[in-house]
């Protein structure tokens, strides 16, 4: 049978990077295709191509056999092709009706038909089963039905083949279950999903076909059914990789971060944090898990003295930081590298030496007196360029021509060379390559081995399981529950995270289990 | 390697952009001369003479260079941390006030000692008066662009009623200060142009602070303030009191400026005798594009214009505002592509954050 959809020779050359290297695509109609690749393989170019957002510089696209030219996103809506981003593109005031419509309403005497419009959407939820709420503001939706409502969206403006943009990034487990049901649901009704992620046990569990990309090219096209993680992943980057490193138990020393009953006023109400209690051993890793939003940032925040608060203490060492500006938090031994390397962790006009050196600048040997010391500046930035593998290693040049990957080294070799007892590590690997992912990750181990506290958040499941020695669950600004990585799985996780307590969870697994 | 190109080619863009501004400026320029039926060759070489040739004339080119650098110092230096002090004028009126009123009082001092005093105490006075609209923006996040703008009219009466009310020459209708005592006098170079040791004076300042902003942490630190607060006040820098620091600075700077016109040129404080020097400065920083090592350039050449105006207004009739109209297509071609740099720039951060 012709294939839905067939890309071939595509090349796309961005300003400073080639990013697509002729690439050949096809997917058949009814299947669910995932499209798999480290950050910068061209995934995301690729779909952007097909989805009319980019043209390409050569190449050629087939839809049902015919050559198409895709110059807008209403070419390719024409097609039958839709695209779930990353980002949703969702007005956050108005309805979901009004959100899909938008743009395409039906009109009756020049008058926006919402009847018909609900009518509509609600059949379209029924048929796929898209659990949506039609006359809730997207704003009090979460995040998990936002997504659905971009899912229906697609549908109503007719899309056959959808393109959905590392959908699963921000949902629970339990979510990306509901997730899979519906795209289980789209292709029973014979639409073809075009499945982009890096989380390869998802991949594996969702597709018919996976088609791995690396650097530009595609490095081979398996059927999901003969496909393992390790070999996806060894197409990925191009060598074996270890993800999984599980250090032996640490020897647990006294206790460095002391979080006493601490409440402070989140971003939304929902991530307000509400009397947050633990405490962080020196030579331990303590995971945060959670879905995204749930108050992770705002406990990152007021531990370095980035946001204020409002009741309870924060000790560190026994010296309490409660409130103190971020520089004498980090004088007192915090460490921190931020979710956001490229708004808070780098500065990308500045070099990279200057943003190796930016915490320790005001200290011997790096100044005296207020005056740079040049010497020192370019001994120091050189080693952590080496140490750490910057590339390219060149630390005169502005921060921002380095890749993902590389900014986030920039980070890490600066928090993790400050040497202090407590290290806060927000999401440190997210967006990154995965070459990096397995630097980054051991480094943190090395750090955990040398007797560092750790604080760990991340929304990477994997990454909490893999690195952590407790795991603690924050649900709407609260932590649900800390109990030790043995006991913990991605299932005992997935329900704390949306609200269960431990012992609550426990019991649903045994449920499950029974069953 | 294909990106160090592009970088080079950034870096290159800005003097292209400026020198292409200045072309369309002649060019502007040149074409409102023949509609007015002037002789072309005449009016450049007089614009030229008037500029350098002789003593006198060079001189009156160092003479206005002086206050366009420092003003331009002064709002480079604010600009470098995302400050905008358009109040130079203001701090430059206190800054001459007090000259005039130290250089009169100090008696008895050696020459060099009583300069540099009354230096620092003038720059203390732009300080202070520019700590008023750094401490509101800092502390109340008001606006520092209105409070400097209205604080410069707040100056200008003020020292206006100083100069006619309380510290006026008797023996003088027009309202001025007292001369000032001779060992605070700058002294006279390029006889007998008005220009004179502050140009010295001048080129060390912007040197010193090139130094500071290149090789001392507070000079990262405005630096880093300027690019990204977010991250400064992550790395531990005190984002709010470096902004007013950077304030301080630039109010000091304008301090001098006021002081150098006092102590070189005139001799005393006239009521109202700036005419916008501290203005002309935020020409100079746009146009250098707040880069310290080019403000010296940009400074020149806008003296060298002004100055060759005058004079070719003396041998070819031609009006000197004609230059002014050139100074404005400058300055608006210069700023105009200002803004496509800064634009391209935060499409560059939004969209492709990441080179990969």
């Amino acid at each position: 049978m012709e294939p839905i959809v067939k890309m071939t020779g595509i090349v796309k050359q961005f300003p400073n990077v080639l990013a697509l290297k002729g690439v050949d695509f096809s997917v058949e109609k009814g299947e669910v295709h995932s499209l798999v690749g480290e950050n910068g393989a061209g995934k995301s170019t690729l779909m952007n191509i097909l989805y009319g957002v980019l043209q390409p510089d050569l190449g050629e696209i087939y839809v049902r056999g015919q050559k198409q030219v895709i110059h807008s996103v209403r070419d390719a809506m024409h097609l039958g092709i839709g695209m779930v981003h990353q980002e949703f593109m969702l007005a956050p005031s108005m309805t979901v009706v009004e959100n899909i419509i938008l743009g395409f309403e039906p009109n009756r005497r020049s008058v926006v038909d919402y009847d018909a419009a609900a009518e509509k959407i609600r059949a379209l939820s029924e048929e796929y089963g898209l659990a949506i709420r039609p006359e809730s503001r997207i704003i009090d939706n979460s995040v998990g039905e936002a997504q659905r409502v971009e899912i229906i969206k697609a549908l109503y403006r007719g899309a056959e083949v959808l393109i959905l943009d590392e959908p699963t990034a921000v949902l629970t487990p339990q979510e990306t279950e509901d997730l899979f049901k519906v795209i289980r649901s789209l292709k029973e009704h014979g639409k073809t999903v075009i499945f982009i992620s890096h989380k390869l046990q998802e991949v594996l569990a969702i597709s018919d076909r996976i088609t791995v990309m690396r650097d530009g090219r595609v490095q081979g096209t398996l059927l999901a059914s003969e496909a393992t993680k390790e070999k996806i992943a060894t197409l990925m980057v191009g060598r074996e990789v270890f993800l999984n490193i599980k250090a032996p138990e640490g020897k647990r020393g006294g206790v460095v971060l002391d979080v006493q009953g601490v409440s402070a006023r989140g971003r939304r109400r929902l991530s307000d944090l509400k009397n947050v209690s633990f405490q962080v051993h020196a030579g331990e890793i303590l995971g945060i898990a959670g879905v995204d939003g749930n108050g992770q940032s705002e406990l990152v925040e007021v531990l370095t003295g980035l946001r204020r608060v409002d009741q309870g203490d924060i000790f560190v060492s026994g010296t309490k930081i409660t409130n103190l500006p971020p520089g004498e938090i980090r004088e007192r031994g915090v460490s921190h590298i931020p979710e956001d390397r490229n708004r808070s962790g780098l500065c990308a006009e500045l070099t990279v030496a200057e943003n190796l050196v930016a915490t320790k600048l005001k200290r011997p040997p790096l100044s005296k007196n207020g005056v740079i010391r040049g010497q020192a500046v370019r001994e120091l930035a050189s080693r952590l360029v080496e140490e750490y593998d910057i590339r390219p290693g060149d630390y005169r040049i502005p921060t921002r021509n380095l890749s993902g990957g590389n900014r986030q080294k920039v980070v890490v070799a600066r928090e993790v060379s400050e040497d202090a007892q407590l290290l806060i590590a927000a999401h440190p690997t997210r967006g990154v390559d995965i070459g990096s992912i397995e630097f980054i990750r051991s480094i943190l181990i090395a750090q955990r081995e040398e007797g560092k506290a750790i604080l760990l958040v991340s929304a990477d499941l994997e990454e909490v399981l893999s690195l952590s020695d407790r795991i603690a669950v924050m649900y709407e600004g609260r932590i649900v529950g800390i109990l030790p990585a043995s006991e913990a799985n991605e299932q005992v996780l997935g329900l704390m995270m949306a609200g269960g307590e431990y012992a609550k969870a426990q019991g649903e697994e045994e449920k499950v289990v029974e069953a | 390697m294909k990106l160090n190109l592009l970088d080079r080619l950034d870096k290159l863009q800005a003097p292209l952009n400026v020198l292409v501004a200045v072309l369309i400026g002649f060019i502007i320029g040149t074409g409102l001369m023949l509609v007015e039926g002037h002789n072309i060759g005449e009016a450049y070489t007089a614009l030229f003479n008037g500029a350098f040739s002789g003593r006198f004339n060079f001189g009156g080119t160092l003479e206005r260079f002086v206050p366009l650098l420092l003003s331009g110092l002064a709002f480079a230096i604010s600009s470098k941390a995302s400050v905008f002090n358009v109040g130079v004028e203001g701090q430059l009126y206190f800054g001459a006030m007090a000259a005039a009123y130290f250089g009169y009082t100090i008696v008895g001092l050696p020459s060099f000692l009583h300069i540099t005093l009354v230096l620092l105490l003038a720059g203390l006075a732009g300080a202070l008066w520019a700590l008023i609209p750094g401490f509101l923006r800092a502390a109340y996040r008001v606006n520092e662009v209105c409070t400097t703008i209205m604080l410069n009219y707040v100056a200008i009466y003020f020292t206006s009623y100083i100069v006619n009310h309380l510290f006026k020459n008797p023996h003088i209708g027009v309202p001025q200060t007292p001369n000032i005592q001779e060992s605070a006098r700058l002294a006279r170079i390029l006889m007998p142009s008005r220009a004179n040791i502050g140009v010295y004076i001048a080129l060390g300042i912007v040197l010193f602070f090139i130094w500071l902003m290149d090789y001392t942490t507070l000079g990262y630190k405005i630096k880093t303030v300027g690019l990204n607060p977010q991250f400064a006040t992550y790395a531990g820098f005190q984002a709010r009191s470096i902004m007013v620091g950077a304030m301080v600075l630039s109010g000091f700077i304008g301090g001098i400026t006021g002081a150098i016109q006092v102590l070189g040129i005139h001799g005393y404080f006239l009521d109202n005798f700036s005419k916008s020097l501290g203005f002309d400065g935020i020409m100079v920083a746009l146009l250098a594009r707040n880069n310290l090592k080019v403000l010296p350039f940009v400074a020149f050449f806008l003296a060298a214009l002004k100055s060759g105006a005058v004079g070719m207004e003396r041998f070819t009739g031609i009006p000197r505002e004609l230059i002014g109209i050139m100074e404005a297509v400058i300055i608006l071609f210069a700023a105009a592509e200002a803004i496509i740099v800064i634009r391209r720039r935060l499409s560059y951060q939004k969209g492709g954050a990441e080179v990969v």
